[in-house]
């Protein structure tokens, strides 16, 4: 087709199930050279079409699967997808994002972008192939779990090949921080997206296709792989990931001092090894497995081989689910952490939000500030599993206190009327397993992330080389890559969250790309250049990751969130770290912000991007927009650069 | 001597980047229906296993076809004739292993051609050295079977399956 884009299925899909309406629109070139894809492709289009004041899980709402032109193609790293929302667990911009084989095949399918709107009054799943959209009556399998509801979908339609995109009980009991689960293991889970697609009552979302993806200098392409292969293949880190993928963190943790033990009160523990990535890799692990067109199958399947959970297998976990249903709510027995991970799993929640809510009443409990007959006679002592697998059931199902902590654990405390200053969330979504007392990068990422406290914005990885060379050449500053460091970090991360917009518009993998620096921003230049046959500089393709990240923050910043809203929760700007490698240290988040906003060259008092800063990313209709809202935006005087010198 | 494709299906991960080399040789473009070894996944379970061409002797897709599309070569290679398919999917049918489909564009058979014989594509990109291509020499074990006692030979038995799973030829 002379048409075609490189790299692109070139198409945008948008379903209506209010009025069961079906659009096709050609993807804008406006918008790829703007957005390049997945994560900048859902946001720009979030900023327009879901003005202020839509209910998150009213059918106003939208829902938005986008992928990359990195995708689909043999590109050794790239699989992965965006799903965005205004979130109804923070109120504000909901994204979480996702690998496995969906993204490959929704291109295949036809489509880089599918956009629902509306909702359907019965429960459907929606089949999209080749071009084709059926809406599928749902009735049976409304309320079954995620492998459930995957197994039967499959022997419906009668095709192994199909990529599902599934909602569990949890989800449809409008648990705010229930997921949306790809073919059953991989969840986009963060900000509780699984809710708004139960609000449109869509039980699945079916991808299938036929179609193909070219790139536009394939000898090029062919020669750039086999270079991209053997900086993968000769990564130091290959091996370590290939068998432990992100639970070897969990060992690393307790090394430097940073684990969320016992909700934050234990930065190291004695047991590590026990519930660790090493262990599961010996005891448990009985293959990997990989995302789509990826050479570094990180993932791992388990298998419990002893004891009373024998027999439970699945795939998984990362650090994050593993740290959640171990160190942060004081359980040391793994068996019993992997039956609360697949629980959760197939119930459909965010694990890391939901290890947040159980450590948060087991902490209450603990301190005698939340009685047994508050807990519906669950005893919360810390580790007490029994009571965990009960809980993970009763919110999923909103039973009795299960109901409270569905909300989140931000409305949990209000409504609660306690524990607020204990309920460790930024801007309504639950803390990851790290403590930024420990890792300061990170905390201020957490703290100015535009979907809540998240590190994945930003992942100022770097900072844990605490070399300061590094620091000093990339940041002019030796302090901005060192782990307890402070001078430099606004710096540090305002330059990772460009690079991370990128990474996840172009739709690869944030282990490889950033983590490994296997896809620096040079890089990805010349996979444009290769794949879509566009020429970009550095400073413009860095330019479109600001550009994101503005556009995100323009969106939060249009819903009330300032300056004062960047903030961390008091333990950690106040408590002093109480033992091990980063002992004595709280996270001095003002400094650091104050130098962030400059960095960034957004209104320190309020945190607001300032004029110049939006017209020099073309960012003229988001001015328009804020102004007619109503927010002032200054004018900065020499707004600083936030790429490394 | 013929020499096919050996898979080891517990080395497998799933991530089809044989797929999708193999679309890019053949076609010049990127998709796993267009390839000729398919990756059968189940995720739920952890099953990832590709299929590919076994080259049968005699091949039931050969005897299937009505037009005497498809032939083998001396090498063992069955190829398509395209003159003479006219895509009716008698060969799908009769692939006792579900290695054949058609084209999504021509409707032709898509059968392993082993890229014409030396270093198949899909054995090239392979991450995790699960693709082989089984080799011309033979090993012959027999000595050791009659050297050792039952528990080597039976342990031995055993290891030449997985031997042959690695693309080894012993006997």
């Amino acid at each position: 087709m002379s048409d075609r884009i490189y790299g692109y299925a070139g198409r945008v899909l948008r379903i209506n199930l209010s009025t069961e309406k079906v659009k096709e629109e050609p993807l804008s070139k406006e918008l790829i050279y703007g957005y390049l894809g997945g994560r900048g492709f859902n946001v720009r289009r979030l900023y327009h079409e879901v003005p202020k004041g839509i209910e998150p899980l009213g059918s106003r709402n939208k829902l938005m699967f986008a992928t990359g032109p990195l995708v689909g193609i043999g590109l050794p790293l790239g699989a992965r997808l965006n799903v965005t929302a205004k979130s109804p667990l923070t109120g504000i911009l909901g994204d979480s994002n996702v690998g496995g084989h969906f993204a490959a095949e929704m291109k295949y399918a036809g489509f880089d972008q599918i956009i629902i709107e509306g909702a359907s009054r019965r429960p459907v799943y929606i089949y999209i192939h080749d071009g084709d959209v059926e809406i599928v009556e749902a009735e049976g399998i409304w309320g079954l779990s995620i492998s459930k509801a995957y197994d039967i979908i499959r022997q419906e339609l009668g095709d192994w090949r199909i990529q599902i995109a599934i909602i569990g009980p949890a989800a449809e009991n409008l648990v705010l921080f229930s997921g949306i689960f790809f073919n059953v293991y991989r969840p986009a889970a963060r900000t509780g997206l699984g809710a708004v697609m139960a609000s449109k009552m869509i039980k699945a979302i079916v991808v299938r296709g036929d179609g193909y993806v070219e790139v536009a200098r394939p000898r090029d392409f062919e020669r750039f792989v086999e270079e991209l292969e053997e900086a993968i293949y000769a990564h130091e880190q290959y091996w370590p990931r290939r068998s432990m993928g992100t639970s070897r963190i969990l060992l690393a943790a307790n090394r430097l001092g940073f684990l969320p033990a016992k909700h934050f009160t234990e930065p190291v523990v004695d047991y590590a090894f026990k519930v660790s990535g090493e262990r599961l890799a010996i005891e448990y692990n009985v293959k990997n497995r990989a995302c789509f067109s990826c050479i570094l199958p990180c993932s791992r399947f388990y298998v419990i081989k002893n004891g009373e959970l024998a027999g439970t297998y699945g795939e998984g976990p990362e650090y994050e689910a593993l740290a959640g249903m171990t160190v942060r709510i004081g359980n040391d027995d793994l068996d019993y952490a992997l039956k609360a991970i697949e629980l959760a799993n197939d119930l459909g929640m965010d694990i890391i939000s939901l290890s947040e809510v159980i450590a948060w009443a087991m902490e209450l409990y603990e301190r005698g500030l939340l009685s047994r007959k508050e807990t519906d006679g669950l005893d919360l002592s810390w580790g007490n599993m029994e009571a965990v697998l009960r809980l993970i059931e009763m919110i999923a199902y909103r039973e009795g206190f299960g109901d409270l902590l569905a909300d989140g654990v931000a409305k949990a405390a209000k409504r609660l009327g306690k524990g607020l200053d204990l309920a460790f969330h930024v801007k309504g979504l639950e803390m990851i397993q790290a403590d930024p007392r420990g890792l300061k990068g990170y905390g201020l990422g957490f703290a100015v992330a535009s979907r809540g406290a998240d590190h994945l914005r930003s992942e100022p990885f770097i900072e844990l080389s605490d070399n300061p060379d590094v620091g000093r050449r990339l940041f002019g500053e030796p302090e901005a890559t060192l782990r307890l460091g402070v001078r430099g970090k606004g710096r540090l991360v305002a330059y990772y969250e460009n690079w991370c917009a990128l990474v996840d518009s172009l739709e690869v993998c944030k282990n490889i790309a950033e983590n490994m620096e296997i896809l620096p921003p040079s890089k990805m230049v010349e996979a444009l250049r290769i794949v879509v046959g566009i020429n970009m500089s550095v400073d413009d393709i860095m330019k479109v990751g600001e550009r994101i990240v503005n556009v995100e923050r323009a969106y939060i910043v249009r819903k009330g969130i300032r300056r004062s809203d960047d903030m961390l929760p008091r333990r950690f700007l106040r408590e002093p770290m109480p033992k091990g490698p980063s002992a004595g240290h709280t996270i001095e988040l003002e400094r650091m912000l104050d130098e962030y906003y400059r960095a960034r060259g957004w209104d320190p008092e309020t945190g607001i991007p300032t004029v110049e800063k939006l017209e020099e990313l073309g960012l003229d209709y988001v001015i328009d927009d804020l102004m007619s809202h109503g927010i002032r935006l200054k004018k900065a005087s020499g707004s600083r650069q936030s790429s490394p010198p | 001597m013929v020499r096919r494709l050996v898979v080891d299906p517990s080395k497998c991960v799933g991530c089809r980047y044989c797929e999708l080399w193999c679309s890019y040789k053949h076609e010049g473009v990127f998709s796993p229906s267009f390839s000729r070894i398919i990756v059968v996944k189940d995720d739920r379970i952890g099953l990832d296993y590709p299929i590919v061409c076994r080259m049968c002797d005699p091949a039931p897709c050969i005897e299937a076809c009505p037009n005497d599309a498809l032939t083998r070569g001396e090498d063992g290679i069955i190829r398509v004739v395209d003159a003479k398919c006219n895509g009716c999917g008698s060969c799908v049918e009769a692939c006792p292993y579900g290695a054949i489909r058609l084209s999504p564009r021509l409707r032709r058979p898509l059968i392993c051609d082993l890229c014409g014989g030396d270093e198949p594509i899909c054995v090239k990109k392979c991450p995790t050295n699960a693709l082989r291509l089984y080799p011309l020499a033979e090993e012959d074990l027999s000595e050791n079977e009659k050297a050792f006692d039952k528990a080597y030979r039976y342990a031995l038995e055993e290891h030449k399956r997985l031997m042959r799973r690695w693309g080894l030829h012993v006997r």
